[in-house]
């Protein structure tokens, strides 16, 4: 679909729409701009149209040089391998929009994080408690994300309000932000009557940083390890997400090498991610002999990352127009000698616990997201495609991938059984992707790209082991980043946690969770 | 003479409970191809807790003070009613087998009570599961009672001391106190010792509250239970006759195999843990259903004297 279908399109829908602007600056990439008062028909229309979750809702400062905040709203065509994003334009006085969250419930957390981090109140809607910000500890009227914020002005402490559940017999059971485990921090309030889980209600945003502001006013090369550092068992994921958005704005296509090994970067991340998870699956029942065994296999990716990196999380392997690593005949002998072992060793593990009745027996059943809320939630990635949404940004947008013939996992009962499952064909298909990507490899010269941004703004995404990973950049025409939105898979999936283990007993959330395995510091940024 | 036996059996237990955990997370370990702590982790665990403060919850009341000593002496109250270093019971007249079944209860009971006591959530729900699986618990273990009780026509504890052929009934009902045995030390598949989850734990959650030097008192119980189920469950399928000669090599050799028996329920209780995943809470019904089955099974043989 190009810039004119799209308008069409959305013409068909509702006869009122004037696009004031659009362009269309990268091939994947619609920009229209649209009237405030029409705003709300217009993504509702394309949600429809594109049968696609608010994927971005996010706001920007520009008071400065127009006088207006900005709020973006970003559709992907899922089928059309286009991203299209329409925005509007609000008077900085008493500044708000109508909600979309009513009619679109994947807006309503990105909605509640404008009003908390710009002062834009979404008018209408129900639930504008604040995510990040602690009403504790940061006072109200302190919009961190406005460009003239400097540092917090004292006022008025709030109350955080957790939703009760009455009746006799419930119980509420508050769990963190402190627990026993070496994992994040955050607060779980549930509601219980006896065992089964009534309702859940995750209260995050312990581990918030200003990651978004930190972006602002640095150079690319800071920023590229500042997004390393975002979330860290997805620090290539986030980093490339990162560097396709600057490579966009600059305009920089990289060679077909380099998009190899990038392919072949993010699928070892995505190896040890979902290793790690179904051994912690499994510790999470008890079930300690293949926990241990996957976390052997865990340290063999590890340490294949570190030999060919330098770095067992493979940091400081980005680069603008490449990767700064280079994997010669040697390291490619290595890589796919490794990748045997690991191949071997896991189907060994796959077969430890299918052949477990016990073990099967918990993770069957438990834990169910329906595709009908995994839809109306947004929740995307791993936890979506196991509950049926067939979304990879690897079949979307292939690259690369369309020669190797990527097959996207994809299950239907959503239960813990079925994201294990997907965690399983993934791991096999992500061997079979590193296999075929290094037999393509040839010593080459590197791209030679100075690490000057111009000016402009781009999207980058990802499809990371969790789900994509987007980034939405602008310069300014010094070339330092003016604005950078991060949404990481976490930050839609965790509501999918709450509804998934709804009707579960207490003692299988911690299964549940693991299942879906989101990060802490993802979502709170 | 009696006096020195009964402080002799508890210096025994005391001094040799702690190294079957020891020991069964060191073959757990094993197995799973790590080397873990020492077999004497244990030991310095409680070192370490009895050397240290207490934090006590502020909500607290003397029933959290009292919980762990009314769980330590009723343990060792058990661990004098059965007959260890000699044939007999050193205190049988204090109770008979049946009188097992309660002591136990009296120690859970307090425990609960603590638990509730300190107002955490955690502690309500570790009460609340130790509960539910201890009235499936009573039931079973109360038959396995019976049934031995059958066969050897008495409750007292000695009579099944010492030599005896091994019947069906015998064979039945150890393998019901076995399955007991792994509800009743916490272990997998029942619940898991090892893990980090409050949510999922059960005698765990229970003592989360607990530090220091009651911490240190609790786990000693825990340990001595652990030895006496290990014991019985020894003393009914590997029968050893009593000591006869005071001749050193035959002593060494009795002794051995005395240690050996228990030795094999401990592995045996690792080899369980390490291979199967820990059940949903309420599938727990079903395994010690499954006990009480046996028990049941047990009895009936006993009846009918196979």
């Amino acid at each position: 679909m190009d810039c004119s279908e799209i308008i069409s399109a959305l013409k068909s829908k509702f006869p009122d729409f004037v696009a004031l602007a659009s362009s269309q600056d990268h091939p994947d990439e619609l920009r229209l701009k649209v009237d405030p008062r029409i705003f709300k028909d217009t993504a509702l229309a394309l949600h429809k149209i594109l049968s696609s979750p608010v994927m971005m809702l996010f706001a920007l400062d520009e008071r400065r040089e127009r006088g207006v905040f900005v709020v973006n709203g970003v559709f992907c065509g899922f089928r059309s391998s286009q991203w299209v994003m329409v925005s509007m334009d609000i008077p900085q006085d008493n500044p708000g929009f109508e909600t979309l969250a009513k009619s679109m419930h994947s807006a309503s957390l990105f909605e509640r994080e404008i009003q908390e981090m710009f002062g834009i109140e979404p008018r209408g809607n129900p639930d504008l408690r604040r995510l990040k910000l602690h009403d504790e500890v940061w006072p109200q009227a302190n919009f961190p994300l406005r460009k003239d914020f400097q540092k917090v002005q004292p006022g008025n402490l709030g109350e955080y309000k957790f939703g009760r559940v009455d009746g006799e017999g419930i119980f509420e059971v508050p769990v963190g932000p402190v627990h026993a485990g070496i994992i994040g921090p955050g607060h779980f309030r549930f509601s219980v009557a006896g065992e089964p889980i009534i309702n859940l209600e995750p209260r995050l945003g312990f581990t918030h940083r200003g990651a978004e502001k930190l972006f602002e006013g640095k150079s690319y090369l800071e920023a590229l390890k500042l997004s390393e550092c975002v979330c860290g068992d997805s620090v290539f994921s986030h980093s490339l997400a990162f560097t396709r958005a600057a490579e966009k704005i600059s305009g920089i296509s990289i060679i077909s090498q380099a998009a190899y090994l990038r392919a072949i970067f993010l699928e070892l991340e995505r190896l040890y991610n979902h290793v790690n998870d179904i051994g912690g699956i499994a510790l999470d029942v008890g079930f300690s002999y293949p926990s241990a065994y996957a976390s052997i296999i865990k340290e063999a990716i590890l340490q294949l990352n570190e030999k060919l990196t330098a770095s067992r999380y493979l940091k400081n392997v980005n680069a603008l127009g490449g990767v700064s690593v280079e994997i010669n005949e040697s390291k490619k002998t290595l890589l796919l000698g490794s990748l045997e072992q690991i191949k071997r060793d896991f189907n060994e593990l796959v077969e430890i616990l299918y052949s477990s009745g016990s073990f099967m027996d918990r993770v069957d059943t438990a834990g169910v997201l329906i595709k009908k809320t995994a839809e109306d939630l947004g929740v995307l990635g791993l936890a979506g495609r196991a509950s049926g949404v067939a979304i990879d940004l690897r079949k979307c947008f292939p690259g690369v991938y369309k020669e190797a013939k990527f097959k996207m996992a994809l299950e239907e009962s959503g239960d813990v059984l079925a994201r294990l499952r997907v965690r399983i064909f993934e791991f096999v298909e992500s061997c079979r992707l590193i296999e075929e990507f290094g037999g393509k490899l040839s010593s080459c010269d590197k791209n030679k790209v100075g690490p000057i941004l111009k000016e402009g703004c781009a999207l980058g995404y990802v499809e990371g082991w969790r789900g994509p990973i987007l980034y939405w950049l602008k310069t300014d025409p010094a070339g330092m980043i003016a604005r950078c939105k991060i949404v990481d898979p976490s930050f839609r999936n965790w509501q999918g946690l709450a509804y998934a283990v709804l009707g579960n007993i207490i003692p299988d959330f911690p299964l549940c969770n693991k299942s879906f395995d989101l990060s802490y510091s993802g979502n709170d940024l | 003479m009696k006096i020195l036996m009964i402080i002799l059996q508890l210096i025994l237990f005391i001094a040799a409970a702690p190294f079957l955990s020891g020991l069964i997370a060191k073959i757990k370990n094993n197995i799973r191809l790590r080397q873990g702590p020492s077999i004497f982790q244990p030991y310095y665990n409680l070192a370490k807790l009895f050397s240290k403060g207490e934090v006590v919850s502020q909500t607290a009341s003397w029933i959290f003070w009292v919980a762990p000593f009314v769980l330590i002496s009723s343990t060792l109250a058990a661990a004098v009613l059965i007959p260890v270093l000699i044939l007999a019971s050193p205190m049988h007249q204090m109770g008979d087998f049946l009188a097992l079944v309660f002591i136990f209860s009296l120690g859970r009971f307090f425990l609960a009570l603590a638990a509730l006591d300190t107002g955490s959530s955690f502690g309500g729900m570790g009460s609340s599961r130790e509960m539910f699986i201890s009235s499936l618990v009573e039931p079973a273990l109360c038959l396995v009672v019976f049934s031995i009780s059958l066969q050897f026509n008495s409750t007292d504890i000695s009579a099944f001391s010492g030599m005896h052929a091994l019947s069906v009934s015998c064979i039945v009902s150890a393998i019901a106190l076995f399955l007991i045995t792994i509800a009743e030390t916490s272990r997998v598949p029942v619940d898991n010792q090892e893990t980090h989850l409050e949510l999922t734990m059960v005698h765990e959650a229970m003592i989360l509250e607990y530090s220091g030097r009651s911490l240190a008192i609790i786990e000693m119980a825990a340990y001595i239970k652990q030895m006496i189920l290990f014991f019985l469950i020894a003393q009914i399928i590997f029968p050893i006759a009593a000591l006869e000669t005071v001749e050193p090599a035959q002593t060494i050799f009795w002794l051995l195999w005395y240690l050996a028996r228990i030795i094999i329920i401990a592995i045996s209780v690792a080899l369980v843990e390490v291979s199967v995943a820990k059940m949903r809470l309420f599938r727990v019904a079903d395994f010690l259903g499954f006990a009480f089955v046996l028990g049941i099974i047990a009895v009936v043989c006993a009846i009918l004297g196979v």
